[in-house]
């Protein structure tokens, strides 16, 4: 068989993209995944991590409550490594209307959501961090979810399928006869090199700028960009996602996810032509601090790490109409019927939260193109590293007595520690310290998670989010990435650019701890090492 | 408690400072908040190149040993800057290529020592590279449980240790004219590096690692050492908290540690650094100086504090103490009679006296020198 | 407070740059693999156990709570204060027969002290230390301090009416090391104190400060004798008077580590509280005198103890011991004895405490003082055992110099 030929070729290494990979390579299909960067650089790795309960959508589009409700009790099956089970609490403030509580609570027990009113003494026992000031609370079962992490997951368990991934490869040319699109041209953005692969159906996952791919196969999407900016806290300040109970708002959600707490987001429509460069402004950073200690107080005194927008794949409803018949936001385009371009589907819109039943939506559209029948399983198998349902009992199984570090392995690849734990000494040497990752870590994910940037490492290993931002890991991965053949020369340029993306994220909220780090950076950088 | 001086600060400003007015008979203090900035220091004094002549006769008397030569110097990412003074521990080349064949070595889990990177500098300038990676038994003692071999565990073993690892490089030295190893070595034994040059039958060049510097860490021990041999007061870990000031005189601060026993001088000197010392602090509102709310030199906006871009020079790390001509600080444009700034708390404001180290060295003796020209006692 | 103003965090732990200074400082990492750091043990590892208890890693038991990290760090982290807060907080593993018993040094104290002769003869023997190495763990090398036949406590007492005759008077917050094993350190005080016109008298019922049950995982009793010497010490105060120790641990306990670690209050208390070198210092400055040996010589080399370092009061007692003519002045560099209080004692530590104190010990032979001076009784019992040298609290050392009445 041809090596550049395949069933069917998804371009976008989203959570979208790489979700439906792993369902079309679990239906028997020869897939190609194509990004032009890395895994989860757009809205995937750029919003909160919640694992919505569904209770945020309850009042205004119980469809979607549903819908996220069904999906987050899936993951919790089938993703286990990527997700925290926190629990969520909508609070009311005394500003804020008791009677609404009401509303949402009936709401989402119509979705099928578990929402139970508690005492506001309970909330504060149970999250010493929410406003005291509370006058009424709702647990419900939201959780917080690593995109990046459930991201390699998906595209990893794609590979064992037989899947193939090219990253840092753009499609430069939606190849088509006639009507009838046969398949891509791209370009290795690193190497330059061109290639041609081919397939009878060819998927655009590519959230916001689907519009541009859209366009190369001559068809016409347009999204509506909503830049929402977020602030990463650099601790956890809550044990349990912290919610407004309101009509949805700017800054309403506090979620603790991995190390640290994230509040977001605001709002904003953009140019189209802004999205690959968003920046958070200074009135979004107040904003966000000023209603973000609404929910939580200590936030306004709390140390802040970074700041960064995405951009939420929003399908304009005015000029597609039919867009809006497929309902709970979820957008699947079979364009053969659409616009008479046959093997282009498009799926968009959505959320991080339905990314599997979107896969399996458009896969089940594939698969009919193909006239493959076969059932989709996602929601029954388990990722790779999901096997076990906590991290304490993978730890307890690899090792007698695990470190802190080997604790923190087992908390990031789930089962999956278990292939980094034979490693020498050389391969525990710890790269980040404030994120406890090993050199072990660091190699699997270049060696078997495709990663060949230091932003690659940070999306897969977490390397650079902690408290340092990079300064102490980054020269120290650069020196594994080194490794190959011309490496050393590529790694300088990676490293700077490092560097600057991690800059980009401090210099918003440089103040306090935070611009002295960065001061010791520049320090270190430019007059220790001579970058 | 009271002395002639107390210096606020017990960085390489501070304790040149220090030891200056302490060799010329003023009984000075230094307060310390903990450890400072020479742990992470590059070996080479910025903006200096010849050090003046109280420098050299300090730091030799010290026991650290300083040269300069025109040339250039190895960076750890294997770049080549242009010499400055440094200390004996950098090595400055004069011709170029320095070498022709240069056997590099590194150690096993050891990941503070950038190899891949100096190599590939070095290849761009025709030298020809061999990297060894060697191991000693007293090395693997250091990687267990926590997985992690730093410079300073390095710097321990090898402390006592060096000879061996001489012998071992003496064994896989083949026909390189020059022998690049890390430096981490003469932490607490400053004659290492020395006997090490010694001992190999070749060109011996140390590279800087990943910080902490040892070297830096040996020039404080070094410094500080001199300063209490002197009979100088450090207190170490103890912070200035405020400080009582009338009709522009300090007369006393207030330490964390110390609480009510105030300690008085006749003349203070703020060496206390910038934004990574506290010298300088921020919040979104503001920048300042935390100790006396002296004048800062400082962008109102806070847009106006940083470049975007990480490489280029970031306005904040200009920011500073504002002085008048003798050094003194002021408040509200009056400046503060018997205290001095001096080191990094000045950032750019005084650029005639030279930025990092050389700015430190520069203006501990300015202000060393004002006080001991001044009357004892001005109040 | 305007919004991000200030930052905080428990114990300054946002504070923490990662510069790994502290990890140059820590005496336990250079002789300890198992210790992970204080670093990792301390601000690193506080994010982890934020996120999840799980994280707690057990081998922070190592840390000795020096806090010479604490000293050490650019930042003003309390890094120390983390690890035993995060031991008190997390491990809930019962402690050791072995530990307890170390821990319980006023319950050992006032059993022992009865049968002084009968114990230090027993304890004293070899045999005595084999079975306590082999039952215990209390290692075998390790010689123990002397039970003393007559409390400090009984002396103070009969002497009562005598002391309250000066018209000024302080409290004195003795420790168990004076009441039970060397009193002698009591009454120098009290003669040195007397030679200033000072009065010294007795808490209403002091307890064990409790130090070596919070680092030996007894932190509810430790809290509850942090509890009632707080009460003792409020009396006190309240009656006007300043509390003084001889011991630097005893001092950091009461003042820093019941707030910090405990979380018993004692702000209204904490600066009446110091160490007796501090009080002599300032009475001193303030114009009071002593008369001193005409003839008096000795070399003397000073330990700081770690405890005091951190508290930064070593200057006191050093400018004292320089004060007394006649007295030849060394200081030793800043270094750790090893022994950390019950640290030392443990079978499993032995190695690793004798290794941290050698640098020290080292000194110590190359000045080859009369005598060291420092303001620690396990310092003392370290040092003495481990260099044969004689080490006396600078107290003793003053009343020594004194002239005879």
């Amino acid at each position: 068989m041809n090596p550049r030929e395949f069933d069917v070729i998804i371009i976008g290494g989203g959570i979208t993209g790489a979700g439906m990979q792993r369902d079309c390579a679990m239906r028997g299909l020869k897939t190609l995944l194509i990004e032009r960067s890395d895994i989860a650089t757009g809205a995937t790795g750029r919003n909160h991590g919640l694992l919505h309960s569904g209770a945020r959508y309850a009042v205004n589009d119980p469809e979607s409550a549903a819908e996220c409700i069904k999906e987050n009790r899936i993951l919790r099956r089938i993703a286990a490594h990527c997700i925290d089970e926190t629990d969520g609490l909508f609070i009311t403030l005394p500003e804020d209307d008791l009677g609404y509580q009401r509303t949402f609570v009936e709401a989402c027990q119509k979705a099928g959501i578990d929402a139970e009113v508690i005492d506001p003494d309970q909330a504060r026992r149970l999250e010493p961090a929410v406003n005291p000031a509370l006058i009424g609370a709702v647990r419900v079962p939201d959780g917080s979810v690593d995109p990046f992490r459930l991201c390699a997951a998906n595209m990893l368990d794609a590979k064992l399928h037989g899947g193939q991934v090219r990253l840092h490869t753009e499609v430069t040319a939606i190849l088509r006869k006639g009507d009838t699109v046969e398949g891509v041209q791209v370009r290795n953005r690193v190497t330059g090199e061109e290639e041609i692969f081919s397939a009878p159906v060819v998927v655009n996952a590519c959230g916001i700028w689907g519009q541009h791919i859209a366009e190369l196969a001559g068809v016409k999407v347009s999204m509506f960009p909503a830049k929402g900016s977020l602030l990463v806290f650099a601790h956890r300040v809550n044990n349990m996602v912290i919610n407004r109970c309101r009509k949805p708002s700017n800054a309403d959600i506090l979620v603790p996810g991995d190390t640290v707490c994230v509040i977001g987001t605001t709002s904003t429509r953009i140019p189209f032509e802004e999205c690959d460069d968003v920046a958070v402004t200074p009135d979004e950073v107040t904003l966000l601090i000023t209603e973000g200690s609404l929910l939580a107080p200590s936030l306004s005194s709390t140390r802040i790490l970074r700041a960064y927008a995405g951009v939420r794949p929003l399908v304009s409803a005015d000029d597609d109409p039919s867009g809006r018949n497929i309902s709970r936001g979820i957008v699947c385009l079979d364009h053969e019927t659409r616009d008479g371009i046959k093997g282009f589907v498009t799926i968009t819109g959505g959320k991080l939260m339905t990314y599997r039943l979107m896969a399996e939506l458009a896969t089940d559209l594939v698969c009919r193109k193909l006239g493959v029948d076969k059932a989709c399983e996602t929601a029954e198998t388990p990722l790779p590293g999901s096997e076990e349902r906590s991290y304490e009992q993978v730890a307890q199984k690899i090792w007698e007595t695990p470190s802190t570090a080997q604790k923190a392995a087992a908390s990031r690849l789930g089962t999956r520690a278990s292939r980094i734990s034979t490693g020498d000494s050389r391969e525990q040497a710890l790269i980040c310290e404030c994120e406890e990752v090993s050199a072990g870590e660091v190699v699997d994910a270049i060696e078997r998670m495709d990663a060949s940037t230091l932003t690659d490492l940070r999306r897969r290993t977490r390397i650079g989010m902690g408290t340092c931002q990079g300064a102490f890991c980054a020269c120290r991965a650069a020196s594994l990435l080194a490794g190959s053949p011309g490496g050393t020369a590529r790694e300088r340029a990676d490293l700077a650019n490092f560097l600057q993306e991690r800059w980009k994220g401090n210099f918003p909220i440089g103040w306090g701890e935070t611009l002295r780090e960065a001061e010791y950076t520049q320090w270190v950088y430019k007059h220790v090492l001579g970058l | 408690m009271r002395f002639d001086t107390l210096i606020i600060g017990g960085g390489l400003t501070g304790l040149v400072a220090g030891i200056s007015l302490q060799k010329a008979g003023r009984s000075t203090a230094i307060v310390s908040t903990g450890q400072n900035t020479l742990h992470f220091f590059s070996g080479s004094f910025a903006s200096l190149k010849e050090a003046p002549q109280p420098m050299a006769e300090l730091f030799a008397e010290a026991g650290i040993g300083l040269h300069y030569s025109p040339g250039v110097r190895l960076m750890p990412m294997g770049t080549f800057r242009e010499a400055e003074l440094s200390l004996d521990d950098v090595s400055i080349f004069s011709t170029s290529p320095f070498a022709r064949r240069v056997l590099v070595i590194s150690f096993p889990g050891y990941h503070e020592f950038f190899h891949p990177f100096l190599v590939e500098g070095l290849e761009k300038q025709g030298i020809y590279c061999r990297v060894h990676m060697l191991d000693l038994p007293e090395l693997s003692r250091l990687k267990p449980a926590t997985g992690e071999m730093r410079s300073l565990q390095l710097a321990r073993t090898l402390d006592t240790a060096w000879n061996k690892l001489v012998q071992e490089i003496r064994l896989v030295l083949k026909d390189e004219d020059t022998v690049i190893l890390p430096q981490v070595f003469g932490l607490n034994d400053p004659s290492v590096p020395g006997r090490i040059r010694q001992g190999i039958p070749a060109q011996v060049v140390f590279v800087g690692t990943f910080p902490p510097s040892i070297p830096g860490i040996r020039t404080q021990i070094l410094l500080k050492r001199r300063f209490e041999v002197l009979g100088g007061t450090y207190l170490m870990g103890d912070q200035v908290m405020e400080a009582h000031v009338h009709d522009g005189v300090v007369h006393s601060v207030v330490t964390r540690n110390l609480d009510n026993h105030y300690l008085e001088a006749d003349h203070f000197v703020l060496a206390s650094g910038s934004f990574f010392s506290k010298g300088l602090m921020s919040n979104p509102m503001r920048v300042y100086e935390p100790v006396f709310g002296l004048d800062v030199a400082a962008a109102e906006d806070r847009n106006d504090w940083y470049n975007p871009e990480f490489a280029a020079d970031q306005p904040y790390m200009g920011f500073g103490v504002l002085t008048d001509s003798s050094l003194h600080p002021m408040v509200d444009g009056r400046p503060l009679k018997n205290l001095f700034a001096a080191g990094s708390v000045l950032g750019a404001t005084r650029p005639e006296l030279g930025t990092g180290a050389g700015l430190a060295v520069n203006s501990a003796f300015a202000v060393a020198d004002a006080i001991l020209q001044s009357d004892t006692s001005i109040r | 407070m305007k919004l991000q103003e200030y930052t905080s965090s428990r114990h300054n732990f946002e504070e923490c740059m990662k510069c790994t200074v502290c990890t140059a400082y820590c005496p336990v990492m250079q002789v300890n693999p198992l210790y992970p750091g204080p670093k990792q043990a301390g601000p690193d590892g506080e994010r982890l156990r934020l996120k999840d208890p799980y994280f707690f890693n057990y081998a922070l038991k190592y840390c000795m709570n020096c806090k010479r990290c604490e000293v050490a760090c650019p930042s003003g982290v309390r890094i120390a204060d983390l690890i035993q807060s995060a031991r008190i907080r997390y491990d809930h593993t019962k402690p050791k027969l072995r530990d307890q018993i170390l821990a319980s040094t006023d319950l050992m104290g006032s059993l022992a002290r009865p049968f002084a002769p009968i114990v230090n003869g027993v304890t004293g023997l070899k045999l005595t230390r084999g079975v306590l190495d082999a039952t215990l763990k209390i290692d075998h090398r390790r010689t123990f301090p002397r039970y003393s036949g007559r409390s400090f406590e009984a002396w103070l007492r009969r002497r009562e009416k005598e002391q309250s005759a000066f018209t000024e008077q302080v409290a004195y917050f003795h420790g168990c090391y004076v009441n039970y094993n060397y009193p002698k350190l009591g009454k120098d005080l009290v003669k040195v104190l007397n030679a200033l016109g000072v009065g010294v008298k007795l808490l209403d019922h002091e307890k064990c400060c409790g130090i070596a049950l919070i680092t030996n995982g007894m932190s509810k009793k430790a809290t509850s004798q942090a509890i009632h010497n707080v009460e003792a010490l409020r009396k006190a105060v309240s009656a006007g008077l300043k509390v003084l120790t001889s011991s630097s641990t005893c001092a950091l306990t009461l003042r820093d580590e019941y707030p910090e670690l405990l979380g018993v209050d004692n702000a209204d208390v904490r600066d009446s509280v110091m160490l007796a070198t501090r009080y002599i210092f300032e009475r001193l400055e303030k114009g009071a005198t002593l008369r001193f040996k005409p003839d008096y010589h000795r070399k003397v080399a000073y330990h700081t103890p770690c405890h005091l370092e951190r508290m930064g009061w070593g200057v006191f007692s050093e400018k004292l011991l320089r004060s007394i003519p006649g007295l030849e002045f060394t200081s030793l560099d800043s270094a750790c004895c090893g022994i950390a209080g019950t640290y030392g004692f443990k079978k499993e530590n032995y190695e690793a405490s004798q290794a941290i104190g050698e640098p020290l010990f080292e000194q110590i032979r190359s000045v080859d003082p009369e005598v060291v001076a420092c303001d620690c009784e396990t310092c003392k019992w370290q040092i003495e055992m481990s260099t044969g040298y004689t080490v006396e609290n600078p107290i003793s050392l003053l009343a020594d110099a004194l002239a005879d009445e």
